[in-house]
């Protein structure tokens, strides 16, 4: 089996008594966006710090593109790319020094090769405008932007990205979202955590779900429904006309748990895996229901989060 | 081209002396060099330097009729004075608040993260911060060429006052990294390591005084004596220099070092030292500033650099700082150099004086290498998942008790050394040492450096410094306010200051050497007092190893 660019094997993060985050591992392949998500105190920035090697784990092991952190961390520094959560930036520095400086230390060629990425990464965020503006003088998610520059200059394989959304409009995020899933696809992993759950199973190909230091569920959207135990899932079905029929045979079916009408549009519930699903469909495409279209609405991540907060607070 | 492709691509890393080329020192070279700030403090010190210069030498030359030699001599010393608030204090308040600026920003995270080796980075802060000051001490650098030029000073004299000058700036200016590194508070880390300065020549001169020469090499002072009759006019150097022939100055050890040697070798220690703490630090942000092993290595470092300097200026005399009194002011007060005899007085001072630093010494690197409760449990889960059923004594998470006690064995040999080489010396034919010296010293070390380690490592840093107030000061405080108040109080006075750890090494000092220059009631009470308070400390100190025992088996049972 190939090594994944994100090998997790039992870590764990101690503070005092406090356990952080709780003998977890996890495989990430090459060329992922994975999601990590879960609610405060999860333990994902615990989980981050130790992967961006700025926290030493009580113990555990991790592997970032096949090095491993705890013993060659300098080379590990190489391959990673790390954007904190509230990125600061100096501000005795103009952007494209901020940039060339942090080029310089990953040692990206001389003043004129180092200059020509910069270039390039300030093309990528859009700021090329801003070259020679001062950090301080940036807006929030032109911060943002710029701390992303940075994470990209060296042309990371791993790229760990905490809350990288948070403060751009909804332009920038969806410039942002793509510019990571190129980056995918050029081979670079991407390991992502936000608050804006349904933008993160959007840009996701895979995520996993952590509560209290605990890893509760990973794999893709649906997957980690399943796992979670969610396995209802909601289908809204447009009719030439919704009638008693219809109504009366998803009432009578045990696979549906809940139904709403909204003129000719019906809501249920189904329980069971995508087999079950698909079965349950085809019957009623020819029950001769008059049914025009059917689409799974998305399965909020949000619900599933907000119970896995809510029992949190209720444990 | 694929990531790794561009990874095997990047250049080589640069190596920790190139400094020129150290991104971190370019970086700071491009922002604290920009000609708005830089400019105007540049043309500030230059002209200051320039009015030094030219005002010194010209009215020598035509108030003083001195010959151009003698004249530019002048400018020397107050050019060096300027170049140290330059470089010695302005650069290190530099260092330190700008470190703790950048922590407090956050930026220090990035570089943490800079594939660059622990030592570039240290490098990389070390002349990146300070760069602005470096270039202006170096624009005030020609005043000070044409002065030892046209003043005739030999080449070799003036390499050798910069090479100790330079050694001090990169030894304040580490220590202004580490405060700056270590303090949370901007503001603090600026003046602590500014006041540290304040200390380093004001203070511990004056302490030097008392049998602990070694104190003054960490500053410029005994290179700047030394050749100090090449900084003035020439008549007036060659009467330094026979004072300096009649009074000749400490050697290491009676090794025939130059001053310049000693100094730049005892700021290479401290250099090596203050490196490894922030190398350590950078390496691993969780680590103590010091390992074990280093904290007893530098702990024996500095009770053979104490001894070396101290033992071989005993017989001529000028350990004792009655001497150097006499010499001053002899005039004044009829103690003139010929009949000088050191005071017995100082026999119990400065034996004290260096029991007391030894103390003070264990307790300082007690507090760099205790670990805390937070480090100790990571330590045993570490060590349980890699099948260990013990932590490494060298180890972070470990006790510090091994190595408090190697520090008090290594620490009562130094201290008894000393004392006996005093008391044996030709100016106390009357006295000898007692044989409870093979107790007391070594007990005073022990109870005063086991009570602190054990209270720091059960019960916490906040908790150590309340005791310490509270047993420390306190009756000292108090004892001293009672000894004044009336003479009856004096037994009171010193009962209640003997259960300050602080005064141990000088009650330990008038056990072993008797001396009668106190009153009667302090002559009876001090030995009294010394022993029943030592076997309290005695009986506390293993109760507190007991339950640090106790407290260290709980935190490992629930790792299990």
């Amino acid at each position: 089996m190939p090594e994944g660019a994100i090998e997790i094997k039992d870590l764990r993060v101690d503070y005092g008594d406090f356990v952080a985050v709780k003998d977890i591992s996890l495989s990430i392949p090459y060329g992922e966006v994975f999601g990590l998500v879960g609610p405060n105190g999860a333990g994902k920035t615990s989980t981050f710090r130790v992967l961006a090697t700025l926290m030493e784990p009580t113990y555990g092991e991790v592997s970032l593109a096949g090095i491993d952190i705890l013993e060659d961390t300098e080379r590990a520094r190489e391959v990673i790319g790390y954007m904190p959560d509230l990125a600061p930036v100096p501000s005795d520095l103009k952007l494209w020094e901020f940039l060339d400086f942090h080029a310089d230390t990953h040692r990206l060629g001389n003043g004129k090769a180092r200059r020509e990425r910069v270039d390039e990464c300030l093309d990528t965020v859009n700021l090329t405008s801003k070259e020679n503006a001062w950090c301080k003088e940036l807006s929030r998610g032109q911060t943002q932007r710029l701390v992303l520059a940075k994470t990209l200059l060296h042309r990371p394989q791993v790229m760990i990205l905490d809350e990288p959304a948070s403060g751009l409009d909804p332009l920038s995020r969806r410039e942002m979202r793509h510019a990571l899933q190129r980056l995918a696809q050029g081979g670079a992993t991407v390991l992502v955590s936000s608050h804006i759950l349904t933008e993160l199973a959007e840009m996701c190909s895979s995520l996993c779900v952590m509560n209290e230091g605990n890893l509760l569920a990973s794999g893709t959207a649906s997957q980690v429904r399943e796992q979670l135990g969610r396995k209802e899932r909601t289908v809204r079905a447009s009719f030439l006309e919704v009638t008693e029929g219809v109504k009366s045979w998803l009432a009578g079916d045990g696979r549906v748990t809940e139904v709403r009408a909204d003129g000719p549009v019906l809501s249920f519930s189904l329980v069971g895996d995508d087999e079950a699903q698909a079965g349950f469909l085809a019957e009623l495409a020819g029950g001769g229901f008059g049914l025009k279209s059917f689409v799974e609405e998305g399965s909020s991540f949000e619900d599933i989060l907000v119970e896995v907060a809510e029992g949190n607070r209720g444990s | 081209m694929s990531a790794a492709g561009e990874n095997r691509e990047r250049g080589r890393a640069v190596p920790f002396w190139m400094i020129w080329a150290n991104p971190i020192v370019r970086r700071y070279a491009r922002s604290r060099l920009r000609p708005v700030g830089f400019l105007g403090m540049a043309l500030v010190m230059v002209l200051l330097a320039g009015f030094i210069f030219f005002i010194s030498r010209q009215t020598a030359m035509s108030r003083g009729d001195m010959e151009l030699v003698d004249a530019a001599r002048i400018p020397i010393i107050p050019l060096l004075v300027l170049q140290g608030i330059i470089l010695l204090m302005l650069g290190t308040g530099q260092v330190a608040g700008s470190m703790t600026a950048e922590a407090d920003e956050g930026t220090l995270e990035y570089q943490r993260l800079a594939p660059m080796t622990p030592l570039s980075k240290v490098v990389g802060y070390l002349f990146g911060l300070p760069i602005r000051e470096w270039v202006i001490f170096w624009a005030t650098m020609p005043f000070s060429i044409v002065s030892m030029w046209q003043g005739e000073v030999p080449l070799g004299i003036a390499l050798q006052l910069y090479g100790v000058f330079i050694g001090a700036g990169v030894l304040y200016h580490l220590t202004g990294l580490l405060a700056g590194t270590v303090m949370k508070n901007r503001r603090w880390a600026f003046l602590g390591s500014i006041g540290l300065i304040f200390v380093l020549y004001t203070i511990l001169p004056q302490v030097a005084k008392f049998g602990l020469v070694y104190l003054k090499y960490l500053t410029i002072r005994p290179v700047v004596e030394e050749f100090f009759s090449y900084f003035i006019e020439r008549r007036a150097g060659l009467v330094v220099e026979t004072l300096q022939e009649l009074a000749p100055t400490a050697r290491f050890f009676g090794l025939n070092l130059p001053q310049s040697a000693f100094t730049l070798l005892s700021q290479g220690v401290l250099i090596g030292v203050v490196v490894t703490m922030l190398w350590r630090t950078w390496r691993r942000s969780e680590s103590h500033l010091l390992g074990k092993v280093g904290a007893v290595g530098f702990f024996a470092w500095v009770q053979v650099a104490l001894l070396g300097n101290a033992l071989p200026v005993i017989d001529s005399g000028d350990l004792f700082p009655s001497r150097e009194f006499g010499r001053r002011f002899g005039r004044f007060t009829n103690r003139g150099g010929r009949d000088w005899e050191p005071e017995e007085a100082e026999i119990f001072m400065m034996i004290g004086a260096f029991g007391l630093v030894t103390l003070i010494l264990i307790w300082a690197l007690s507090f760099l290498i205790i670990p805390d409760e937070e480090g100790q449990v990571r330590g045993w889960r570490r060590a349980r998942k890699l099948g260990r059923s013990k932590l490494s004594p060298r180890s972070d998470p470990a006790t510090a008790t091994p190595w408090v006690l190697l520090m008090v064995a290594i620490g009562s040999g130094g201290w008894y050394v000393f004392a006996k080489a005093l008391v044996e010396s030709r100016w106390f034919p009357e006295f000898v040492l007692s044989p409870t010296v093979l107790i007391a010293l070594p007990m005073v070390l022990f109870t005063g450096g086991i009570l602190v380690q054990t209270v720091l490592e059960t019960k916490g840093r906040k908790f150590t410094g309340f005791v310490i107030i509270l047993v420390g000061v306190v009756p000292v405080m108090l004892g001293m306010i009672a000894g004044v108040t009336r003479n009856e109080l004096l037994p009171a006075s010193v009962w209640l200051i003997g259960i300050s750890p602080v005064s141990w090494t000088m009650y330990a000092s008038q056990v072993v050497v008797p001396i009668d220059e106190f009153p009667a009631d302090v002559l009876r009470g001090i030995p009294l007092a010394f022993w029943f308070w030592q076997g309290v400390a005695a009986l506390l100190s293993l109760w507190m190893l007991n339950l640090l025992r106790e407290t260290r088996k709980r935190i490992a049972e629930k790792t299990r």
